[in-house]
């Protein structure tokens, strides 16, 4: 059994006019059924309104299902008794950089799970330094959050979440509001994460260079599931991507874009590198022929 | 247009008294305060200068910093001491056309103004050796005892640390909505007062607008980190008394010893 659990989660958006009556209903999550195992590093894919964000805040019990059930390490999120257990172990990440961060100083909003946890003051700082050390943002522990860039911020969010000791981290578009350094600046710090701390990492996003070294992808449209598999198997369907207006790395286009002109270069391929070594492979094929 | 906002009036320095625990500052504060109003005696009020004087030593604030603070009450030192001389009725001493000054008045306007200016000195120690952050948690400390009487304490305390958190991000959305306005040709120049006033409609709105998207977000993100308000929380940095709060504690109790003394058993000569 796996550390998130969905089955059959349907979530629908009610609009109510000023009577309260209901006006229409949107169906935000229609019938997603996934199955996270522990330590896997998984990226959900989507563009805007495909519904992740609001799957992704279902793993945190700040939206309940409207039907079908979400299991966090074996709790039902809809079960009250068990809501701060679920919001520990899993925790998450926003969008907004700005808006999640709570202290004044640095180390303050990293120790404010903790706080609200109720960990004894030493552990407190035990679980400060260690957080803000796994991100590489130890050296800014007095500085006030309103002085560094986005990528620090979002990294000092990231600290305010670990220092709770979650299994599992919920990233809900970190990196959407950021620039391109701020951008590799969080997705090396989660990498690390899950590659040292084998923490859980689920990142949402629609920013496909950031998911090449997910374990597991899963593309949603309109709600649903409609792809999923390792970033090798995803990325080799570069025209089911593209129906689905997502952008599909650089170099898996150019590489597509080259088996289409003809050339025998292999489906899937994520890095620079793999792209280099296939040519080189085709070229020397051809020297051996000739 | 706006830049470098200093919160509060908190003064960077080094002293014994930025670094005493600030529940001892806010009791020390509220409780000389209340001292100036036990007594009207010439000798109380001497000894409450003295006591004011070693606290602005020891705080090592400029003093053109402390007496900014009076600034904001000029008027009312005015009113107050223009009142007290001629509205109060006693013996004569100066009368210039249909004004008299008294001799109960006078002693009164000095009186009064004298605490006024104390009071306000007083409290501007508290504020410049404190930072907003520190006076909050010690507020949240000092008005536990209030929580009997379902005060929401923790709740006020979170909200002001919140509020201070987020003053200089409205600030730069201020300043970013202004700027787009401006773009568009808005004029927050010119014209009168209420013209002035009704431009700054297009400012205000969207302002609210994304403090109330920043308010809900940030609800949620707390939330997220098992946020459940004070009960069963535990603080990352715990108030401790140290021995300089002990002192400042003792200090404060010879000078109500003193006034006591002084507003009891001296006898009056003015």
């Amino acid at each position: 059994m796996g550390i998130i659990k969905t089955s059959k989660l349907i979530f629908d958006y009610i609009r109510r006019d000023e009577e309260g009556n209901v006006e229409g209903i949107t169906r935000a999550v229609d019938e997603v059924s996934l199955d996270i195992r522990q330590g896997e590093f998984v990226a959900i894919l989507g563009h805007n309104g495909s519904g992740k964000s609001t799957f992704a805040k279902h793993l945190n019990a700040i939206l309940y299902p409207t039907e079908g059930t979400v299991l966090v390490d074996g709790n039902d999120t809809t079960d009250d008794e068990k809501i701060w257990e679920i919001r520990q172990c899993a925790g998450m990440v926003f969008q907004n950089p700005d808006n999640q961060i709570i202290g004044q100083v640095v180390e303050e909003d990293v120790g404010f799970g903790p706080e609200n946890m109720g960990v004894p003051t030493k552990e407190i700082w035990e679980r400060v330094e260690e957080s803000l050390k796994a991100v590489g943002m130890w050296s800014y522990r007095k500085h006030s959050p309103n002085k560094l860039s986005g990528g620090q911020k979002q990294r000092v969010s990231i600290a305010g979440v670990i220092a709770m000791h979650p299994k599992c981290i919920v990233l809900d578009e970190p990196t959407a509001m950021l620039d391109p350094i701020g951008r590799k600046e969080v997705i090396r710090a989660v990498r690390a994460l899950n590659d040292v701390e084998k923490i859980t990492v689920i990142l949402i996003t629609h920013n496909m260079e950031e998911v090449v070294h997910a374990d597991r992808i899963f593309v949603m449209e309109k709600g649903k599931v409609c792809m999923s598999g390792t970033p090798k198997e995803i990325f080799s369907q570069v025209e089911a991507l593209q129906a689905l207006r997502l952008d599909v790395p650089e170099v898996t286009l150019l590489a597509h874009e080259l088996r289409r002109g003809g050339l025998d270069v292999p489906r899937g391929i994520l890095t620079r590198k793999e792209l280099v070594d296939a040519l080189v492979q085709l070229s020397k094929g051809k020297a051996d022929v000739e | 247009m706006i830049r470098e906002i200093t919160l509060g009036q908190y003064y960077q320095a080094d002293s014994v008294v930025h670094r005493m625990d600030p529940r001892t500052k806010l009791i020390l504060t509220f409780g000389y305060i209340v001292s100036l109003f036990l007594f009207t005696n010439v000798y109380v009020y001497v000894c409450a200068a003295v006591f004011l004087l070693v606290a602005v030593k020891a705080c090592k604030v400029p003093f053109r910093f402390i007496v900014r603070g009076l600034r904001t009450v000029m008027v009312l030192l005015f009113v107050t001491v223009f009142f007290n001389m001629f509205l109060i009725k006693g013996e004569p001493l100066l009368t210039v056309y249909r004004f008299t000054v008294t001799r109960e008045g006078l002693r009164m306007a000095v009186f009064t103004s004298s605490r006024l200016v104390m009071l306000i000195l007083g409290s501007s120690i508290m504020t410049l050796t404190t930072t907003p952050n520190n006076l909050t948690d010690g507020l949240e400390s000092v008005l536990k005892p209030l929580k009997l009487f379902k005060a929401p304490v923790h709740e006020m305390a979170m909200m002001m640390s919140i509020a201070l958190r987020f003053i200089p991000i409205l600030m730069e959305e201020t300043d970013k909505i202004m700027k787009a306005q401006l773009a568009r040709g808005a004029d927050f120049e010119s014209g009168n007062l209420i013209k002035k006033a009704k431009s700054l409609v297009p400012i205000l709105v969207p302002l609210f607008i994304s403090a109330f998207r920043r308010a809900n977000d940030l609800g949620m993100a707390m939330e997220a980190r098992c946020y459940r308000g004070g009960e069963g929380r535990t603080k990352m940095k715990p108030l401790k008394y140290a021995a300089r709060d002990y002192a400042a504690y003792i200090y404060f109790v010879i000078y109500i010893l003193l006034i006591v003394v002084a507003g009891n058993w001296i006898p009056k000569f003015w």
